[in-house]
């Protein structure tokens, strides 16, 4: 594992909450963005990067440090995203209206309300669709592919990541690409 | 019509690089002959183009400081007193 990680993480097992900011720094925005693939709104996405931290630094005793740091904290994320989604019923949609509103609906959430340069339009548009394909996938499909193709992860750390082996993770992958090659083309 | 099944985990397969030389040479054979299986791999390979365009983008600014806020109390400790 990186040096540099090492250290940290060795100060965070003293007790220094500093240090685990510090730990925070470095992996808040993959955290939150395999949570935020996974659930597919961002409200959802930072209470699970949260908890995933949180619990993260209550169990930091647990954590090996000969293994990656990454994999260790992907995994808790991870996790705690697919409890989340298997609680949630029924399943989110992006024209669900937002609780506690009259009409909004959650693409709201994501527009801006400045106008936008066309070729953003467009952008925007695209990846709101693709997210929202990657949501049809069942979690154990969408996890597998999220890691693969979006977080560019190998085979070996998704299977760690996941705790399957990797001819699992295989077959996963393989139904979850035509599973969504259905839907994109 | 379609190909069979064994042919579409052959196709997987070759995207995955798995293939040894010799079957990706024959897969390419048949895909060149076949057009549903070629229209597959080609719907498959943009498929993957498409999921890997996916932007990345940060998390949000209080994230660190919620989480902060949230744990345990840090014992008094003598920090910093090497």
């Amino acid at each position: 594992m990186d040096i540099v990680v090492k250290k940290i993480v060795a100060e965070v097992k003293k007790g220094n909450q500093d240090a685990f900011a510090e730990l925070m720094d470095l992996y808040k925005d993959k955290v939150y963005h395999i949570a935020y693939r996974m659930l597919g709104n961002s409200h959802e996405a930072q209470d699970v990067a949260q908890e995933a931290f949180l619990r993260a630094y209550t169990n930091i005793d647990s954590y090996d440090t000969n293994r990656k740091f990454s994999t260790w904290i992907f995994r808790i994320a991870t996790n705690l995203s697919i409890d989340r989604i298997r609680k949630k019923k029924p399943d989110f949609h992006l024209e669900d209206q937002v609780a506690g509103t009259e009409d909004l609906d959650y693409h709201s959430q994501f527009a801006a309300d400045e106008d936008l340069p066309e070729d953003q339009v467009v952008q925007l548009e695209m990846q709101e669709w693709v997210q929202q394909e990657i949501m049809e996938l069942p979690p154990k499909y969408r996890s597998a592919i999220i890691l693969k193709y979006i977080e560019d992860l190998s085979l070996k750390e998704i299977s760690e990541i996941l705790n399957l082996p990797v001819a699992t993770v295989k077959t996963r992958i393989h139904r979850g690409r035509e599973a969504l090659r259905k839907r994109l083309r | 019509m379609a190909c069979s099944k064994e042919t579409i985990t052959l196709i997987h397969r070759y995207l995955d690089e798995e293939l040894t030389s010799t079957e990706a040479k024959a897969l390419e054979a048949h895909v060149a002959s076949c057009p549903s299986c070629s229209e597959h791999l080609k719907e498959l390979q943009r498929t993957v183009a498409i999921v890997q365009s996916s932007s990345h983008f940060k998390a949000p600014e209080n994230l660190t400081a919620n989480v902060m806020k949230q744990l345990p109390k840090q014992a008094q400790r003598k920090k910093w007193q090497h």
